[in-house]
């Protein structure tokens, strides 16, 4: 990337930061979740939270989802912390908050099936860390959600250019990665990367936002990278991806993140890849109804 | 090859499903290999039911007790997947795995094959019950006969075990059921009509195919097979014991070309018995792929 570019990226992401529609909880909770498990107080988190009753009542219908394993829903966000421990319930917040945060209006890209993806990730991410008995799949969860961060400033702060970009990818049915390079001759994992940089979003996070299309490339945090480079696959191959036929195969056993997995995490040549495939078929339609759950707003903003 | 069975109306579709019903749907998986998504499960549920109803047994806890112990397992699975799954399938069943082969897999195989002196495809339909998968594959492939496949020959071999059903097959004919999710472009393409209700497929597309009875267990018929592409197997290894299991795909491992690709049906899986085999990913379905020399990680 040259320096022109990234000075441009830097510029108009810079607006986006002080942009009115972030909740004021989003950061600090953000902050919260990369304080290590016991360092965070429950008080603080029901705290931070009441400020906010619109996210409060969102979290708790998310939190009622069979995707989270409950059969009754919490009535109380302590009450769900108690039911699903605090890391679950932060990474619920988080994705309600996200789902306030951007205006969705005129979106080169549908915010419905962004939001799709995007929560389809974070389920696959988790669900795959927790098959692999990795340490935290609640942060797996976090960095699947906001692995494509970038996709949402190029749609606020480049609407042309990623316009084109979405059109070129559909016709040609290539990623849009390959097409971004092409039309614009930078990615959403730059432009992605620059946004959490701002917002101080934790290193392993900025790695994934900026690496997950080339995990060979990350400077740290190589295992979660992999994880969530593999998750993104597996989601644009299943039914959760951008709304188009993307014509490619995916050999993730041949994938060189395959390997930098395994070499931390032993357990994931016995998974059963096929099962998990089909699996990932039920969680299609209830990801669907948490999407229009949370991200409602959005969905009516960009009509 | 059959299919899942989608036949039975979902009159329990949503209701509660005792979770015994998972258990059994989770049975089927480990020892066929087929896989009911939670969705589907009152599919599981009914087939369940029809074979409780049989054996005069009254609750799904006693079923799954027929189903696990040593002296009835083995035939009552055998008879509760008769249950599961019908004997009748369509054309076009699985449109993600035909984009898959226009749409990624012929640019590749093309491109891999294209400076042999012979520009040869052979597909093997195995298990192709009354026809409608190899003439499935046939009229997609020669809708790239003047693209893609120009100047290319396309060698189908489809083998079913059942006398019956091959004859069936030559003939071609078929009415709305089958063609149901036939578009209609290939219909007036590909079809003449015989009579109010059913139509034929044209001649062009019956010579891409030889029809013949084979048993896939038969292992002295399975060593002429070599030299396969595509192998399609759909539904039909679901029936074999592991051992058998294991031989059959062997089979067909060593049958694919280098670079070949082995589908089997839209929710079934290998379940790790040849690990030379490499699972692979295209939009909305799963192939099984024998890597090229060249892609390095054999």
């Amino acid at each position: 990337m040259t320096s022109s570019i990234a000075a441009t990226i830097r510029k108009r992401v810079g607006a986006i930061e002080s942009m009115p529609s972030i909740p004021t909880i989003f950061l600090p909770l953000l902050e919260l979740l990369n304080l290590p498990p016991d360092k965070v107080k429950l008080d603080e988190v029901v705290k931070l939270v009441s400020y906010d009753n619109t996210i409060a009542a969102q979290c708790l219908r998310v939190a009622s989802s069979p995707l989270f394993g409950l059969a009754k829903g919490p009535e109380s966000i302590r009450g769900a912390v108690l039911t699903l421990g605090l890391r679950k319930v932060e990474s619920i917040l988080l994705t309600c908050c996200l789902g306030n945060a951007f205006p969705a209006k005129n979106w080169a890209l549908d915010p419905t099936v962004f939001w799709k993806h995007s929560l389809g990730c974070a389920m696959v991410c988790r669900s795959f860390s927790e098959k692999l008995g990795a340490d935290d799949p609640d942060k797996a969860y976090m960095a699947g959600l906001l692995h494509d961060l970038g996709f949402v400033v190029n749609c606020i702060a480049f609407p042309k250019e990623f316009a084109a970009v979405v059109a070129s990818a559909t016709v040609e049915q290539c990623s849009f990665g390959d097409a971004e390079m092409t039309t614009m001759g930078f990615t959403h994992c730059e432009t992605g990367r620059a946004l959490a940089e701002k917002w101080h979003l934790a290193p392993d996070l900025v790695q994934v936002i900026a690496h997950h299309h080339d995990p060979e490339k990350s400077e740290s945090a190589h295992a979660l990278v992999a994880l969530v480079h593999l998750s993104d696959l597996l989601c644009r191959m299943r039914g959760m991806g951008y709304g188009y036929y993307e014509k490619r195969k995916v050999d993730l056993m041949g994938d060189p993140a395959w390997d930098t997995l395994l070499k931390t995490h032993a357990d994931l040549n016995n998974i059963d890849l096929a099962r998990f495939s089909f699996e990932m078929d039920d969680a299609v339609a209830e990801v669907a109804t948490l999407v229009s759950t949370i991200f409602g707003g959005a969905k009516a903003a960009a009509g | 090859m059959t299919t899942l069975s989608t036949a039975v109306a979902p009159a329990k579709a949503g209701a509660p499903i005792d979770p015994v019903f998972r258990q059994i749907r989770d049975l089927v998986y480990k020892v066929c290999g087929i896989f009911q998504l939670d969705e589907k499960l009152y599919l599981m549920a009914d087939a369940c039911e029809r074979r409780m109803k049989h054996l005069n047994v009254r609750t799904p806890r006693e079923y799954w007790e027929l189903l696990t112990a040593d002296a009835s397992r083995e035939a009552e699975l055998r008879q509760l997947l008769n249950e599961v799954t019908i004997g009748e399938t369509c054309l076009f069943r699985s449109q993600p795995q035909l984009d898959a082969l226009r749409k990624v897999i012929l640019p590749e195989l093309v491109l891999e094959k294209s400076k042999q002196i012979v520009k040869r495809l052979r597909i093997w339909s195995a298990g192709c019950s009354t026809g409608e998968e190899p003439y499935t594959l046939a009229m997609n492939l020669m809708e790239e006969s003047n693209g893609m496949l120009k100047g290319w020959t396309i060698e189908i071999q489809a083998t079913d075990l059942n006398d019956r059903s091959v004859e069936t097959a030559k003939a071609g004919i078929y009415g709305d059921y089958a063609l149901r999710s036939t578009p209609e472009l290939f219909k007036r393409k590909y079809f003449t009509q015989l009579d109010e209700r059913r139509l034929e497929v044209k001649p062009e597309v019956k010579k891409l195919i030889a029809f013949s009875r084979l048993n896939l267990q038969d292992d002295s018929r399975m060593l002429f097979m070599k030299g396969m592409d595509l192998i399609f197997c759909c539904n039909v290894l679901i029936y074999f014991d592991g051992p058998s299991k294991a031989k059959v795909i062997n089979h067909y491992y060593s049958n694919l070309n280098f670079g070949g690709y082995f589908f089997l049906g839209t929710s079934e899986s290998l379940l790790n018995l040849n690990e030379k085999f490499r699972l692979v990913h295209f939009p909305g379905t799963i192939a099984y792929w024998k890597p090229s020399l060249k892609s390095g990680k054999l």
